[in-house]
């Protein structure tokens, strides 16, 4: 456990350290929430509320969305998979840890770091620059935060798997960036799921990829009832508990078949 | 003249040849860049189902739009991927562009054939398809001029995206590193052209009418294509503007290239 701490500890003081990245990535970030506002002002007109969303929720949503991508490392992750590459892996396999808490570690401390940098200051740049709501009470703050860390969970997890192919194939780079591009359409990135025709939602509901974004969404705006909290966080915890296991199973076999390539 | 074209077909076969050596991760990049712009589409049809129209522009409409930037943009992604800030900014770091340079062959045909992805060609085919799609559900009144000028905004769009790249490459002869900040206006630029820029804040839209003219090169033709009437009361001859705009900025950042080229200085590596 302390090494776990110590490592999650580095991790989050390299990412302070990239401050002009941090800085130009965050007004990139912004920018396009600006377009992606305009585009919810110009779609809701007079409209009030649209299957439970207002347009000020819509703007928030936005804000969130935004605010999310470096948390949850939405545009891609391939540092695993570099290390694969580099040779790096045959060291971090002999780490006294496992390979998978080995690189939690280290992408607990990443998302720290950037939900600071980039999540709380986006929000915070929204709340003044263009108005946004936030949630009510002890309970709803609580059901968000214990859905953020469940969502980071499930994104770390997806992401882990995705780069686990590097195991298999020597270019593993084209299988990552679909594995990352499916994320904008059927996480509720884009738009909010709730705008989607239903039976599309039904047919995500069977993926994991609703409870990366689209659960912490609703949670934050609070478009769902107490006892709907309930089935969302359930169903989080669930898909947690079997992407981690699915992980494990296919780490196990990639192991057994890598083969260093120099280093 | 005919010697430098011959050798950027000779530098693109070696890239093409390159690429093609790996066939697999070549099928999949080709579904992946297709994918992005596919899903794009869809998310725009599923919401305007809900929500009937963009700033009083259907769903053909605002597809015309985002089939013609994708088209295009992916066309320039493929020609001018050697300007990509991004890349180029590391090849300079790298001292790569110091080999270019000891070359006796013409800097900027070479920067232009040292990439070349042909794996964009899923983007072009993909935002091809949304153009045709949006054109048959826009009902367009086709005349002979409209017919005509429809590729020239098509080339005026690639000057104009290569003409940020080209300035994004240049900046990074100061800075030597790949800035994220000019993904505002190459990335977000062809985000903003793919709605109606009525819908945009003014201070944003005049920024992308009067300093970046991206205004030109997609709102204003498509008014014309389409026959709807301009919201913003610009001049009647404005969407003809788009080549001025689009060859207009390219021959701004050729001109900044070379002003970048006189003044560079080595990493040293």
């Amino acid at each position: 456990m302390r090494l776990f701490i110590e490592l999650a500890k580095r991790s989050f003081q390299r990412q302070l350290s990239y401050r002009a990245a941090t800085f130009a990535g965050l007004a990139t970030n912004f920018f396009f929430g600006m377009l992606r506002v305009a585009v919810m002002v110009a779609l809701y007109q007079t409209r009030g509320e649209v299957n439970g969303i207002s347009l000020r929720g819509a703007i928030t949503f936005t804000g969130l969305t935004q605010a999310l991508i470096g948390f949850l490392s939405l545009f891609g992750w391939y540092d695993m998979m570099n290390s694969i590459y580099t040779g790096a892996v045959a060291s971090d396999l002999l780490k006294p840890m496992g390979y998978f808490n080995f690189w939690l570690a280290q992408d607990l401390g990443r998302a720290l770091a950037q939900l600071v940098l980039r999540g709380f200051t986006m929000m915070a740049a929204y709340a003044v620059l263009i108005g946004i709501s936030f949630p009510h009470g002890i309970g709803q703050w609580t059901a968000l935060t214990v859905s953020l860390i469940l969502a980071w969970l499930i994104s770390f997890s997806w992401r882990f798997l995705v780069n686990l192919s590097g195991f298999w194939t020597p270019d593993a780079r084209a299988i990552g960036r679909f594995g990352f591009v499916l994320l904008y359409f059927v996480t509720g990135f884009l738009m909010p799921l709730r705008f989607f025709p239903d039976w599309f939602v039904r047919m995500c509901d069977y993926t994991p990829f609703p409870h990366m974004v689209n659960t912490v969404v609703e949670i934050y705006l609070g478009v769902l009832s107490g006892p709907q909290v309930a089935v969302v966080l359930t169903k989080q915890v669930v898909w947690v508990v079997l992407l981690v296991f699915i992980c494990q199973l296919t780490l196990r076999s990639g192991v057994r078949r890598l083969v260093i390539q120099g280093g | 003249m005919g010697y430098i074209l011959g050798i950027y077909r000779r530098l693109i076969s070696v890239q093409i040849r390159s690429q093609m050596q790996y066939r697999f991760p070549f099928i999949v990049e080709l579904v992946v860049t297709g994918f992005v712009t596919i899903s794009g589409f869809v998310t725009l049809a599923f919401v305007l189902q809900r929500f009937g129209s963009i700033g009083g522009w259907k769903l053909g409409e605002v597809a015309f739009l985002y089939g013609l930037v994708e088209t295009s943009f992916g066309i320039m992604d493929m020609i001018f991927s050697g300007f990509d800030p991004g890349n180029f900014g590391r090849q300079t770091r790298l001292g790569r562009f110091d080999q270019l340079l000891l070359r006796p062959v013409n800097i900027t045909v070479q920067v232009l054939g040292s990439e070349f992805i042909i794996r964009r060609l899923g983007r072009i085919a993909q935002g091809f398809v949304i153009l045709i799609l949006a054109l048959t559900m826009a009902h367009i009144n086709w005349t002979f001029g409209k017919i005509l000028f429809l590729p020239v905004v098509i080339a005026s769009q690639i000057a104009f995206f290569g003409g940020l790249f080209i300035i994004g490459a240049t900046i990074s002869f100061w800075t030597l590193e790949s800035i994220e900040i000019v993904n505002i206006f190459t990335y977000g630029g062809t985000e903003m052209m793919s709605y109606p820029m009525q819908i945009y804040p003014n201070w944003l839209r005049d920024f992308f009418s009067y300093i970046l003219p991206a205004i030109f090169l997609n709102y204003f033709p498509a008014l014309y294509f389409l026959g709807k009437p301009d919201p913003l009361h610009f001049p009647t001859f404005a969407p003809f503007l788009a080549p001025v705009a689009g060859f207009g900025v390219l021959a701004i950042a050729l001109a900044f290239w070379n002003y970048g080229i006189r003044h560079y200085q080595s990493t040293g590596t």
